[in-house]
């Protein structure tokens, strides 16, 4: 959704072509993220030949402020979802900044690695308005990740197994 | 208006911009170089997005007020005590992320 998308797409804007196809997952609900997706891949397109990239959508794990009880359904009805689409895509890495979206899409692909399917490297960062809380996806995240990246040093003070690199978007 | 594709023109012609503290319209206002002014509205807000506009207050880079407080903010403001805001460096992830995959 909307900031994330922004923040996501800085994150990719110095990445070299080696990370390749870049597939693109985000919410059903989300009306302008494809647009300025497609902008993105555009203008990338100009410099790099061999640029491909997809787009899917999945249903939203979690509105703003849904309550718990029924954000797990909801969760678990994305994961319907989110599974078989991440075990045709076996990503190699798998890049998220926050947006429930991203929850399903990791446990899939922890699940892929435990099978033995795909074992995919799990980096997440959080968003830069997260300056002394984290995110409810980040909070579970930060146990299921590979890498945790934040961008305020008191969120690495408080989360020591996270990574900071100061301001990366 | 209610709501524009893109506040870019609006921003490069503006001398100061008064927002609520939403950390989109924050960002986009600092990246251009305006000086801010965030009204923050406790009511109506998600409590985590204080924690952008605060610390952006704290590091010097916007002035906070609250509704009733912006007129006297307006009044003795002194814009020349705004720092700039440097940009992020994606550079930073991209070495950092080429480490971690085994590019290098």
């Amino acid at each position: 959704t909307g900031g994330h998308t922004t923040e996501i797409l800085r994150l990719l804007s110095c990445l070299s072509e080696s990370y390749s196809p870049r597939h693109y997952i985000f919410a059903d609900s989300d009306k302008m993220s494809e647009a300025k997706i497609r902008s993105f891949e555009q203008k990338r397109a100009e410099t790099f030949s061999n640029s491909q990239f997809t787009l899917d959508r999945i249903p939203r794990s979690r509105e703003v402020r849904q309550s718990w009880t029924s954000s797990v359904v909801t969760t678990l009805y994305s994961m319907l979802y989110s599974f078989p689409l991440t075990y045709k895509l076996k990503p190699d890495l798998i890049l998220c900044n926050g947006p429930g979206t991203c929850v399903p899409v990791c446990i899939a692909a922890l699940l892929l690695g435990l099978l033995g399917i795909k074992r995919a490297i799990i980096v997440y960062v959080e968003s830069i308005c997260r300056v002394e809380t984290l995110s409810l996806s980040g909070k579970i995240l930060y146990y299921l990740s590979d890498y945790f990246i934040v961008q305020w040093p008191d969120l690495k003070e408080k989360y020591p197994k996270s990574i900071y690199l100061g301001r990366i978007v | 208006f209610r709501f524009k594709e893109s506040l870019a023109e609006d921003l490069r012609k503006a001398d100061l911009v008064i927002s609520h503290a939403g950390a989109g319209s924050c960002l986009e206002t600092l990246e251009k170089g305006k000086p801010l002014v965030v009204v923050i509205n406790e009511k109506l807000m998600n409590n985590h997005q204080l924690e952008l506009a605060k610390q952006l207050n704290r590091d010097g880079h916007v002035f906070c007020c609250n509704c009733s407080t912006l007129v006297e903010t307006l009044q003795l403001m002194d814009l020349s005590t705004l720092k700039p805001f440097p940009p992020g460096q994606p550079e930073k992830f991209a070495l950092f992320l080429d480490k971690v995959v085994g590019f290098q």
